[in-house]
């Protein structure tokens, strides 16, 4: 009897436990988690908007939690698996697309953002760039950045092959293997100076747009047909095995990432690829660098036989609200996002974000941005990056295709059968 | 009166087991049972759907997949690769520091260091030898009178699958080590001294005393080895991640990864850790049966 009656007891103190445990406060201080990636520019200025934000609401604390990109989609996912994501959080669309598709974000609350309605929110940016964050009519996300890639380009190096950077920097995906050639340093078979080499992870953004050029695609126009126009993708293939160490030894995802060691200025690579934000970079990580004059962009190359000019895809950032949090802490945090974003100009200028809104884009810090008009004509000739709930496994699979060739020493033509297929079964499975 | 003293006695082993069956049945078995109700079951990662009840599917198909064949072939070059070396070289040098008469402890302690490190840190370390401007290329064009030869560790298929095993075997052979000296500590002096009085020599003595008494040891190590080996994932992941091809050490851990994080299908990654389970259980029985489980007399 005793025994039944701690038993009982033990149940109910874990019960009351329990039940308080998750009783929702309707006022009082608040916690507001924003989980979003490494910066240090963006951290410098964000650090500073908590502070304001918090002393403007002395009931809000922000708590801002920082990790590296690769790192922050894979944290959210299991955080949002077992239903303790963050309030905030922003990662890349090709990523983020599935938190809206499987309804596990709110809709912009458009007043708490700061606009007087959703209309007033949407003719704040410019058209088209908030297409991938709504669905049936709500907004789900607001653009902590747009981005695409041009290429930088180190002069000093070009000067130290021979070369004449104003004159001689790559047009073509034709002239950027010859231009690689005549500045790649090689002990042997290694490769110790390398001209230009392209960023490996991030197949859908840098890679796609050169089988586009060629009049391919990654998915049909009305999306029933994966990998179209087998000449296009066979030729973007070769080009990719002729770039690797099996072909003429330019350059591999083995070596160290370009666009991190272009930064140091150590004479190791001549060109990578980045955003607007890599100027941002390059002045904290080498301000001597930064201020020599001695680097500059380049628009993304074309095919010299291209049907389609194309420059790099264009993602977006984009910040989202869980929708599993009260709802007064979803209003707070949209607000807060809001005051975030209502700092366009200092984004651009101290971080080297661009926020697609009409105002950023027309103004006086945007036009006077060096090499801001590079990224801009390149961003007209391209297109947002696939973005879908599976868009991380289609990545993949691309990424196979060129490992195969360029590693594995696989044939362009079996590579691409195998992409075929596996592409096809996943779009099917949608 | 004796009965009640042992009823009282089991009492406290009941009390003093019950923390460990607890942990078992909260972290091992209960993850267990739950990861065969979700393959049995099409759920995704981030739905908050109820998810549908599809029977065997996902088992279905993975076993008509060539990518989940590709990581059951990389598991087992892997586990072959790593584990019959971890066995042999463990247990030889184990047996050559057990007969040093100086330096034991410092040989021990540089053997065991890297197993403290974290699988990560190793795979940074190593990571950072085998960039083709490394010391994995140095050393090896030195030992070898070449010179600016890329030995491609992390970009051909067959050396990123060498350089994955390269780093298990220097991480655990250190751990694996320490445990045969420690079963050769175990085996009475006397045994030894009786075989020399009778004129056998070193070689003798480790063939007909040292193995047959080591034989709990050795079926240990060799569970062990095996199972880590089966559970191999950081060193891939992070080679992966560093862009080593993915299909040639694709091992099934990964693909779990993968396939339940990547591609947000729990469902299907379940069914593959079910059937890891399921292998790592088969190969556990069959070797216990094959050495003899813990046997031995003196």
């Amino acid at each position: 009897m005793k025994r039944l009656l701690f038993l009982v007891l033990c149940v109910a103190i874990a019960g009351a436990l329990w039940a308080t445990g998750t009783t929702e406060e309707d006022d009082g201080p608040m916690t507001i988690k924003f989980w979003t990636h490494e910066d240090p520019n963006r951290t410098e200025i964000e650090e500073r908007y908590i502070r304001e934000f918090e002393a403007a609401n002395p009931d809000v604390t922000i708590e801002r939690v920082t990790n590296s990109s690769a790192k922050v989609p894979e944290l959210l996912l299991t955080a949002f698996a077992a239903n303790e994501g963050p309030h905030i959080f922003n990662t890349q669309i090709e990523d983020g697309y599935a938190y809206i598709a499987n309804a596990r974000v709110a809709p912009v609350d458009a007043r708490a953002a700061g606009y007087a309605n959703d209309s007033a929110l949407i003719d704040a940016y410019v058209p088209g760039v908030l297409d991938p964050v709504s669905a049936g009519g709500d907004v789900y996300g607001l653009p902590l950045e747009l981005t695409n890639w041009a290429i930088y380009l180190n002069k000093r190096v070009f000067r130290d092959a021979g070369l004449d950077p104003e004159v001689d920097y790559p047009r073509t995906w034709e002239e950027v293997v010859e231009v690689s050639e005549a500045i790649a340093i090689r002990d042997g078979q290694i490769l110790t100076r390398r001209g230009f080499d392209f960023r490996y992870p991030y197949f859908l953004v840098s890679m796609i747009p050169m089988v586009e050029q060629l009049g391919g695609q990654l998915i049909s126009d009305d999306g029933k047909t994966a990998i179209v126009g087998d000449e296009a993708w066979l030729e973007f293939l070769t080009y990719m095995q002729q770039w690797g160490p099996n072909g003429m030894n330019l350059g591999s995802p083995t070596y160290t990432n370009a666009r991190k060691t272009f930064n140091q200025d150590n004479n190791d690579i001549a060109m990578a690829m980045s955003g607007l934000y890599q100027a941002g970079r390059i002045r904290s990580d080498n301000a001597e660098f930064y201020s020599s004059g001695d680097w500059m962009v380049i628009p993304y190359p074309q095919f010299e036989n291209a049907v389609n000019e194309v420059a790099s895809a264009y993602y977006g950032h984009y910040y989202m609200v869980n929708i599993q949090v009260p709802e007064r802490e979803q209003e707070m945090a949209w607000k807060f996002v809001g005051y975030m974003l209502s700092h366009p100009e200092e984004y651009l200028d101290r971080v080297g974000l661009v926020q697609p809104t009409n105002a950023l884009m027309a103004s006086n810090t945007f036009l006077s941005t060096p090499y801001a008009e590079v990224f801009a004509q390149d961003m007209e000739l391209g297109n947002i990056v696939y973005y879908a709930e599976d868009s991380a496994r289609m990545q993949e699979l691309v990424k196979e295709a060129v490992e195969a060739v360029m590693l594995s020493g696989e044939s362009p033509e079996k590579a691409l059968a195998s992409l075929k297929v596996k592409a096809q079964e996943l779009l099917d499975q949608q | 009166m004796h009965g009640g003293i042992e009823r009282k006695l089991a009492r406290w082993g009941i009390a003093f087991v019950m923390p460990a069956v607890a942990f078992f049945t909260l972290f091992s078995f209960y993850p267990i049972v739950s990861a065969f109700i979700t393959s049995l079951t099409n759920r995704k990662i981030l739905s908050l759907l109820r998810p549908d009840f599809v029977g065997f599917k996902n088992y279905g198909y993975l076993l008509g997949s060539p990518d989940f064949w590709n990581s059951i072939r990389a598991t087992a070059v892997f586990t072959l690769g790593t584990f019959i070396p971890l066995l042999i070289f463990s247990l030889v040098i184990a047996f050559f520091i057990t007969g040093m008469k100086r330096g034991q402890r410092s040989i021990q302690l540089a053997y065991y260091s890297p197993a403290i490190l974290s699988s990560v840190v190793a795979a940074v370390i190593w990571l950072s030898m085998l960039d083709p401007r490394g010391l994995a290329n140095q050393f090896l064009n030195a030992l070898l009178g070449t010179h600016g030869i890329d030995h491609r560790w992390l970009a051909s298929s067959t050396m990123v699958q060498l350089s994955t095993m390269l780093v298990y075997f220097w991480k655990y052979i250190g751990y694996f080590v320490i445990i045969f000296i420690t079963g050769l500590a175990s085996i009475p002096p006397g045994v030894y001294e009786a075989a020399t009085i009778d004129g056998a020599n070193r070689w003798q003595s480790f063939g007909r005393i040292t193995l047959p008494l080591l034989r709990p040891t050795i079926a240990f190590v060799s569970i062990m080895s095996m199972l880590q080996c089966l559970k191999t994932f950081s060193t891939q992941y992070l080679f992966t991640q560093s862009g080593a091809p993915g299909a040639p050490i694709n091992v099934i851990t990964l693909n779990i990864y993968n396939t339940g994080i990547r591609d947000h299908l729990i469902g299907r990654a379940s069914a593959m850790s079910i059937i890891l389970f399921v292998i790592m259980l088969g190969f556990t029985a069959v070797q216990l049966r094959v050495s003899g489980g813990e046997k031995v007399s003196y």
